[in-house]
């Protein structure tokens, strides 16, 4: 993996960790962040012996949001660099790897946009969530559009619009998290959650995920269409024959 | 490398380019309904096929009712309509093409024209040579049989020619008569076909030339074919009531998705790109099935096939045409931008699957 002015990135096994890894201004995400990640899932797409990428912050904060400092005064802001976060958060969000989100400390912001389009989201006990966007006079990004499909519109109003700050547990119960834990045991759970991942079906995860994240929004006769097509892709691909393979050459179950 | 950096391929700028783009149906538009009301259909198995479909209208050859309801056409009626709406809109389509560059029949060199809803010999080419005007001297050829992915095999033709006769014009014209290839016989694999294919005419000026107003449009870069000889009986021409009827498999989905990637992926390869470095997608309007097929083996969205699926919903499957008009459409969106990439998916019987990549 190559080296970023903003990620901290790791390869051990099958695994990428990620760390944001701006200190100085607690992982707040600028611009290079954003062409940074964008690289890294470039990277991480491309690479046949990846099957899981985890982001993660410092020990004591995964992200406080956007650097301001990007936009400057002098100039009127324009929308392009916002849009590439979304395109960079689309590209995670449809990444043909597992995603894992390991949180610790505050998860402001963007970095709560992040884990929306994660697979799977662990946190310690103490860190927090909030969207302050709208408090700042601006918008939390397509947050707006995935986090009433989590966890209703009343909920996803009450956090966009107050900036309420969400404890990791009241996360956990509303299903925008799967996992807390104590600090102590937070390297333990994040083992156990990629572990739960596996095995990597590359065919059958794509077409689950893309299904899921287009239930919502596709009518009945589209989305049947859709999970034939799927299952279709799914029941082909390498791993389903070696399924068969091994099922045939097993005495039936009586 | 950066992130953003935009792939390029070299030799983007040589090459032969589709410059403009023609499109022509027939005059009457009908939505699935009133087809169903124009032949009275009843049974609820084929109303549905009408009805659940994705495509809700189409430009069709219908005769008029008679006392109310539609009359039986004969097979000549049938040959006499592929000819005679050949001859109405291919021409309409070759006008829309060349006009606004200023340019007529007259001035094409060579010219291929696709069909595979009527055979004739002569083939459509010399009846357009004599309707419209072309040089005495302009070369012909006829592509018949090869179905919706014939616009690309078409296009391969023209190019070629177009490649190693710099300065000179090539032509191509797919235009299909959907509905004289229409028998309506209470079965379910005709309603299959009836409820599906439009009719209509769709010409592209091809050249590689250095003249101003020719040096616009996409550069054909390179094609890649693909043919499923297991599948050869998956789309074919049958006879019904000693009619011509097109027969489509249901497996047919299925093949296309399990074989889309094969193509793509040799085609991409051998220039370094993979799917997230392509803009564009110019995919045939095989109908609702067979697109959900290709999005998900491929990873795109409808979004990506926004014009495969329009031209669908609007004028149904349209055969070797379908492409052109999808084409058409996204040239009219004005969005390309220079050094953009596309890539072009026909798919027909044999089962093959066609495909070209385009540079801009």
């Amino acid at each position: 993996m190559n080296s970023y002015k903003t990620l901290k990135v790791q390869k051990k096994g099958g695994v990428v960790t990620a760390r944001l890894n701006r200190p100085d201004v607690r992982n707040a995400i600028n611009m290079q962040m954003v062409d940074d990640l964008t690289h890294l899932m470039d990277a991480v797409e491309d690479a046949q012996d990846v099957a899981v990428i985890v982001l993660r912050g410092s020990a004591d904060v995964f992200c406080s949001g956007i650097d301001f400092r990007d936009f400057k005064l002098d100039r009127e802001p324009d929308i392009y660099g916002l849009q590439k976060w979304e395109k960079m958060c689309r590209r995670l969000e449809i990444l043909n790897k597992f995603t894992v989100a390991a949180v610790q400390g505050d998860c402001i912001g963007g970095g709560f946009q992040l884990l929306l389009v994660c697979d799977s989201v662990i946190a310690e006990k103490k860190s927090v969530f909030c969207f302050n966007e709208v408090k700042l006079g601006f918008l939390p990004g397509m947050s707006t559009f995935r986090l009433a499909k989590y966890i209703g519109l009343g909920r996803a109003k009450n956090l966009i619009l107050t900036a309420r700050r969400l404890k990791a547990m009241e996360a956990l119960n509303w299903g925008l998290i799967d996992q807390v834990c104590e600090t102590v045991e937070f390297e333990e759970t994040l083992s156990k959650t990629i572990e739960n991942l596996l095995p990597f079906h590359p065919t059958a995860l794509e077409m689950a995920r893309r299904l899921l994240n287009e239930c919502y929004d596709t009518s009945y006769e589209n989305f049947i269409g859709h999970f034939l097509a799927a299952q279709h892709r799914a029941i082909t691909s390498e791993t389903f024959k070696i399924l068969i393979k091994k099922s045939a050459s097993r005495m039936p179950c009586l | 490398m950066s992130a953003n950096k935009k792939v390029t391929i070299s030799g983007r700028n040589t090459g032969s380019r589709i410059v403009s783009v023609g499109t022509s149906n027939p005059p009457r538009k009908y939505t699935q309904k009133e087809v169903v009301e124009l032949y009275g259909e009843t049974n609820p198995k084929i109303v549905q096929f009408f009805m659940n479909g994705y495509n809700i209208s189409r430009c069709l050859y219908l005769p008029e009712p008679v006392n109310g309801k539609m009359p039986e056409e004969s097979n000549q009626d049938l040959i006499n309509k592929h000819l005679g709406g050949a001859l109405e809109i291919g021409p309409l389509a070759i006008e829309d093409c060349l006009k606004p560059i200023g340019l007529s029949s007259y001035d094409i060199d060579f010219f291929c024209v696709t069909s595979s809803t009527g055979f004739l010999c002569p083939g459509l080419s010399a009846h357009l040579a004599k309707k419209m005007g072309f040089r005495e001297n302009v070369y012909r050829a006829d592509l018949l049989g090869m179905g919706c992915s014939a616009g690309l095999n078409g296009l391969r033709n023209v190019a070629a020619l177009a490649c190693s006769n710099t300065g000179k014009l090539g032509l191509l014209l797919c235009v299909e008569i959907c509905s004289a290839a229409y028998v309506y016989n209470d079965k379910i694999s005709t309603a299959v076909v009836n409820s599906l294919f439009g009719d209509g005419a769709a010409a592209a000026l091809i050249t590689q030339s250095d003249t101003n107003i020719l040096k616009q449009g996409p550069v054909i870069t390179d094609f890649e074919s693909h043919t499923i000889p297991e599948s050869i009986d998956a789309m074919k021409f049958e006879l019904e009531d000693s009619k011509l009827s097109f027969y489509l498999d249901r497996d047919i989905p299925y093949v296309i998705g399990a074989n889309v990637e094969k193509p793509v992926k040799r085609l991409l390869g051998r220039h370094s790109l993979k799917y997230r470095n392509i803009d564009h997608w110019i995919v045939h309007s095989g109908g609702k099935k067979v697109i959900d097929a290709i999005e998900y083996n491929i990873g795109l969205t409808d979004h990506d096939l926004r014009h495969t699926l329009s031209v669908l919903r609007d004028y149904g499957n349209l055969s070797s045409a379908s492409f052109l008009f999808s084409c058409k459409e996204l040239m009219r969106e004005n969005i390309v931008k220079e050094g953009d990439i596309g890539v072009v998916i026909t798919m027909g019987p044999g089962t093959t699957i066609e495909t070209a990549l385009l540079v801009w």
